[in-house]
């Protein structure tokens, strides 16, 4: 076979190899297309009450109830912004406490026993992802009561399982040299974990933290929907009062709250890292 | 001394000694890690966390003594009342469904938000916005509002506004979706190299020629990567947007809340905590898959 044919022969198979490809996409591009089709024909044609809806006049009339905000609010929305503000705050504080052991168990390279606590502590942080933090709200207000401790908790668990995974797969890529020259002089585990882990990783693990602390503001401002306190509960009674224009000045505290909280986060982890 | 401080590196043993020795005397400076001012502004910045702490747990009288007989209460808890989770509920074809319209929902509602958060991320990224002084706010104003307001808040006042059914639901998520996904889009946006904008704009394109040609193609990956996490959290959020009257298996979830039926209470978090479980690892393959196609 001379070089002239072989390379139109290789000129031939890519451009095929191409065009097949090209169809795949095409087709997954289909299907898509199909899937968007059929869910936006369930969920949203055939579930909604247009009638309820009725014209886009209704609907710009429904949003008018929001407007303009009942500033006579104002004066009650401090307490509970401060609540929820400590709400945050705490649970963040707590959730630091317990992520130490969960991800001590759940780093793969230090874990003190691989078949037996490595699993406990990878479910554990699944089950904290993966739960929203209205349902554990509703299992510790079931527990302990109503008021801001359910609040705490649930805003505590919820953030341990991102905490500990990123800490934890931190922990799994650490640069190993440090740890060898720990044992090589004669440093037990616990030493190894002191001296040569834990320095290279508390700058993420704060950094984690305080980028969960940012994210638990927001959190703690629903925690009141279900019985624990701080603004959502304030939000809950507008709610119940059919007082929406309480409930655009309950979200502007809201926003004015979580501007508040990013702003000190922002110079929290430029100060850290 | 540099002599001593080396034999206490070598010698494990005498080592904690030796330095308990070097601070007592006092006569060579110990080593540490902050100097003067640095090191009292750490401990003030302890102590006023520490501080804080105390009085917001006095402030918000949080009773602390229950923290440790709460374990012992929520082991009875769920042993007693909610141990066989009702499985058989959890299978029923109605209940199913309802899954199966929170997948859909999720999916819409991400779908919708990734549309839309496109060019709210492009007016919201510094260095490509098409205007700094109009778009530019606009873009983060958007973007904060949405991200603030949390989507439990947005279910509520679509609920309202709209009525219950999925319809809201979809809104709400695309509401999640744009926050979180527009933050995202726009900080890998602020990340890209300047000089293929800069060669796209000097050949006289106008901004949404730049953004086709010079920002999406470096963008691609990244956003597709984003994209999935994207869907996964709006699925995580889906679960139980219900609760609040939107549709999907949240609202199974409030009805057997509110029956105090808390077998099938447990079979339904169980069913939640499968599928989430499941789109996490479909959306980490994914993002996987996506990376490596780089």
């Amino acid at each position: 076979m001379d070089p002239l044919s072989a390379k139109e022969n290789n000129i031939e198979v890519i451009l095929s190899r191409r065009r097949k490809a090209k169809e795949i996409r095409y087709c997954l591009y289909a299907i898509l297309f199909l899937l968007v089709v059929w869910s936006i024909q369930i969920t949203i044609i055939k579930d909604t009450d247009w009638d309820r809806i009725g014209g886009l006049g209704s609907v710009i009339r429904g949003i008018g109830r929001f407007f303009p905000p009942d500033l006579s609010l104002v004066k009650y929305l401090f307490k509970p912004t401060v609540e929820t503000f400590m709400i945050a705050f705490l649970g963040t504080m707590l959730a630091i406490i317990l992520a130490v052991p969960v991800v001590w168990f759940s780093a793969h390279n230090i874990t003190p026993s691989l078949p037996i606590t490595y699993p406990i502590g990878r479910a554990v942080m699944t089950l904290s992802r993966s739960v929203h933090e209205i349902v554990w709200a509703l299992i510790f207000v079931s527990a302990v009561g109503l008021g801001a401790f359910p609040g705490i908790l649930a805003v505590a668990m919820r953030s341990i399982g991102f905490i500990s995974k990123v800490t934890a797969e931190g922990i799994e890529d650490v640069d190993r040299r440090p740890m060898e020259a720990i044992r090589a002089v004669g440093g037990n585990t616990f030493q190894v974990i002191l001296y040569g882990i834990i320095p290279q990783v508390i700058p993420v693990f704060i950094g984690n933290a305080i980028f969960q602390w940012d994210i638990n503001i927001r959190r703690a401002t629903i925690m009141g929907l279900v019985g624990a306190g701080g603004l959502g509960l304030t939000l809950e009674r507008q709610l119940l009062m059919y007082n929406h224009q309480g409930v655009t000045t309950v979200i502007m505290a809201v926003l004015v709250l979580i501007t508040i909280g990013e702003i000190i986060s922002y110079y929290a982890r430029k100060a850290v890292i | 001394m540099k002599l001593d401080k080396v034999e206490s590196i070598h010698s494990p043993q005498n080592g904690f000694k030796n330095n308990q020795k070097l601070s007592i005397t006092g006569s060579q400076k110990t080593w540490s890690r902050f100097k003067y001012p640095q090191s009292l502004i750490r401990y003030i910045i302890y102590l006023i966390v520490f501080v804080f702490i105390i009085y917001s747990l006095e402030y918000l009288n949080v009773p602390v003594g229950r923290f440790f007989t709460m374990f012992g209460r929520l082991g009875d808890m769920i042993t007693k009342k909610y141990y066989p989770p009702d499985i058989s509920y959890a299978l029923k074809k109605d209940y199913l469904l309802y899954v199966l319209e929170t997948v859909q929902m999720a999916y819409l509602g991400a779908l919708l938000g990734i549309f839309f958060s496109i060019p709210i991320s492009w007016f919201a990224s510094f260095n490509v916005t098409p205007s700094r002084r109009f778009a530019y706010p606009i873009g983060r104003f958007i973007i904060m509002a949405c991200r603030s307001v949390h989507e439990m808040i947005w279910t509520i006042i679509f609920v309202i506004i709209l009525g219950f059914g999925m319809f809201p639901g979809v809104l709400a998520l695309t509401m999640f979706s744009i926050g979180f996904a527009g933050k995202l889009f726009s900080e890998e946006i602020e990340a890209i190299k300047l000089g293929q904008v800069e060669a796209i704009r000097s050949t006289g394109a106008n901004p949404v020629q730049v953004l086709v040609y010079a920002v999406l193609p470096q963008v691609r990956v990244a956003w597709a990567g984003i994209s999935i996490y994207t869907w996964d959290s709006a699925f995580r959020a889906a679960t139980v947007l219900g609760y609040f009257g939107a549709g999907g298996m949240g609202w199974y979830l409030k009805e057997s809340v509110e029956r105090l039926e808390t077998l099938r209470v447990s079979a339904i978090l169980l069913t939640i905590i499968c599928l989430v479980v499941v789109s996490e690892v479909a959306s980490a393959w994914a993002r996987n898959k996506i990376s490596k196609m780089k």
